[in-house]
């Protein structure tokens, strides 16, 4: 399955993005590629100043990835029992002119420094990827949070407790059938 | 009343931004509200250095500053938009701006649903450990048709709204003012001073009544900051008109708090050099508020040498400078030059004086333009 994930952080040094890269390292049976967002603009209606119908390149190119693949994975990390802005302002450009998360199965993971692990921005992750704007079909059930984040890897960057990498096969297994009806009901392939 | 009204959105034409505009005037016998826009903050980033970061000092000092804080929300995807968002996570970092603050809460969007949503994950977000707000609770304005909510003139057209704004802004100016008595209880003993006003001081020179202290300091032509030897904020003069206009609430903040960053390097270098003895006063000249200011810093010293603080002195020197121009002091006898000169800057004399530079350059690598508070 090809997979297009994406780093919900934009910082340096991203626990977030060691989980998607264990993934990604760990499922090789599937092509995850991993998209950063640091580098995309601030989210404005009005870029680049006024004008009005184009997106910044980073967004088109990311939009085309996400067409082209089969489903998307989304690493998100909690600022303020929230998305951090970063995120919320990719998905923001991926929802206004081009609406390339319409129908794509999404797997939403998240790290935190924290025990609760990322779990309440997830539940406003869903709610926003459920607007009818973004209208994405979210995995439902299996929420995959990863607490305590600073103390989860080794220093391969291989999760510690085998217990944790055996819940996030189930779930990625569970993702990958769901989002093969999705894409079957929705007529991709 | 001092509120502050947050625009949550970058976008150049808003209708967020209408309301909280309409709210401004339409509250203003209540409230003085000033309306701040998150679109001069740079998006969060932690990687980003955060000494650097002029914008959100003042963002942050304005919220402290303020009695309560009114939050316009547009609705982005059932939640609220990235640049808010931003703006929240930097008032979250490394301060707690917004802890306690009262907020309220108002939105207005384009289909009907008025930001019910964002609204709902704002509240929560409000509530996190790291925002820790005191959010007005009920009272929800969310206005949706926002195309057709106002008038060419910004008033708000549908009586049913302006109620609804009415009795909400009731409710938060009821809010506010509990939470500030609450903090002005607390306050007490700061801010009355701990002996009886008609209490005489003894001093080797004479003796003052305490309130005729606390009203020479306010009579003083020049202003008077005094930061301590712990490096807070300790006092300042209650001089009418003051540059730097200072509130209460200041009192007990440390350096770093009360300077922007870009101006805190220069301020520690001068109060180091105070602590050890190598300065004695520094000088600034400054434009500010269109006058013609003359900024002192001087060291504070027990009489052993021991620092005790340092104490800011600032006036505006326009009179002066006329004095002079005008010719009053021509003709006078220009006093020995050679000892005037010394006693000038008797700090430029120190253990080995020929080294010793002018004490007072340092003034002038000052980043003017982050001058504290005055803007
Ligand atoms: C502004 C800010 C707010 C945060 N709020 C939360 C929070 O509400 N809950 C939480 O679990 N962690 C919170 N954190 C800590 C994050 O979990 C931690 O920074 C984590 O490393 C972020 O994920 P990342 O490593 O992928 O960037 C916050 C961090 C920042 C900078
Ligand atoms: C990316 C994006 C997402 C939006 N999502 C929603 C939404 O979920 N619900 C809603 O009522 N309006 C939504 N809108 C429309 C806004 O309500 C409308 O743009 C409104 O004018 C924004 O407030 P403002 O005028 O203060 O900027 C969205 C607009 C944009 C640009």
């Amino acid at each position: 399955m090809k997979i297009e994930a994406i780093v919900g952080s934009n910082k340096r040094l991203s626990y977030n993005r060691k989980l998607l890269q264990f993934m990604k390292n760990h499922f090789t049976g599937d092509e995850i590629h991993i998209n950063e967002i640091k580098d995309f603009p601030m989210f404005n209606e009005n870029y680049p100043d006024g004008e009005k119908d184009h997106d910044p390149e980073l967004v088109t190119e990311l939009a085309e990835r996400i067409e082209a693949a089969d489903a998307v994975i989304i690493g998100c990390p909690e600022y303020n029992h929230s998305v951090p802005s970063a995120l919320k302002s990719v998905i923001e450009w991926l929802s206004y002119r081009i609406h390339p998360l319409h129908g794509k199965p999404i797997m939403i993971v998240g790290a935190s420094i924290h025990p609760q692990g990322s779990s309440r921005s997830q539940t406003h992750l869903r709610e926003i990827l459920d607007s009818p704007g973004v209208f994405a079909e979210v995995f439902p059930g299996n929420e995959f949070f990863l607490g305590t984040a600073k103390t989860a890897f080794d220093e391969d960057g291989e999760l510690i407790n085998q217990g944790t990498v055996g819940f996030l096969e189930q779930c990625f297994e569970g993702f990958k059938k769901f989002a093969t009806e999705i894409d079957d009901f929705n007529g991709v392939k | 009343m001092k509120l502050v009204a947050i625009v949550g959105t970058n976008a150049d034409f808003s209708y967020n931004r209408k309301l909280l505009e309409y709210m401004k005037w339409h509250f203003r016998r209540a409230a003085e509200i000033e309306v701040l826009e998150v679109k001069q903050l740079p998006p969060f980033n932690e990687d980003l250095p955060y000494s650097e970061q002029t914008e959100v000092w003042r963002f942050n000092n304005k919220i402290n500053n303020a009695d309560g804080v009114i939050i316009a929300t547009p609705e982005y995807d059932h939640s609220i938009p990235a640049a808010l968002k931003s703006g929240l996570e930097w008032l979250s970092y490394k301060h707690k701006t917004m802890k306690e603050k009262p907020v309220m809460i108002v939105g207005v969007s384009y289909g009907t649903q008025g930001t019910s949503r964002a609204q709902q994950q704002l509240r929560q977000m409000l509530l996190s450990p790291d925002l820790n707000s005191n959010v007005l609770p009920g009272n929800e304005v969310l206005i949706g048709n926002a195309a057709k909510t106002f008038d060419k003139n910004g008033f708000v057209t549908d009586i049913k709204v302006v109620h609804n704004l009415e009795d909400s802004f009731a409710a938060f100016n009821r809010f506010v003012k509990s939470n500030m008595r609450y903090l002005e209880e607390g306050d007490d003993n700061m801010t009355e001073p701990h002996i009886s006003s008609e209490a005489k001081v003894q001093f080797r020179t004479g003796s003052l009544k305490v309130k005729e202290i606390q009203q020479i300091f306010n009579t003083l032509p020049f202003e008077i900051d005094f930061i301590d030897d712990t490096d807070h904020f300790a006092y300042y003069s209650d001089k009418p008109n003051r540059e730097h206009v200072r509130h209460p609430s200041e009192i007990g903040e440390s350096v770093e708090e009360c300077h922007p960053p870009k101006a805190l390097p220069a301020v520690k270098a001068i109060m180091d050099s105070f602590k050890l003895g190598t300065k004695d006063h520094v000088e600034r000249c400054l434009p500010l508020n269109g006058h013609k200011v003359w900024i002192n810093y001087y060291a504070v010293r027990d009489e052993n040498g021991r620092y005790l603080g340092t104490m800011e002195f600032t006036g505006n020197v326009g009179h002066l400078v006329n004095l002079v121009k005008d010719g009053k002091f021509d003709g006078f006898p220009d006093a020995t030059s050679g000892a005037s000169k010394h006693d000038d800057d008797s700090e430029a004399t120190g253990p080995v004086a020929s080294e010793s530079a002018d004490a007072t350059t340092g003034a002038s690598e000052h980043d003017e333009e982050n001058e504290d508070k005055t803007e």
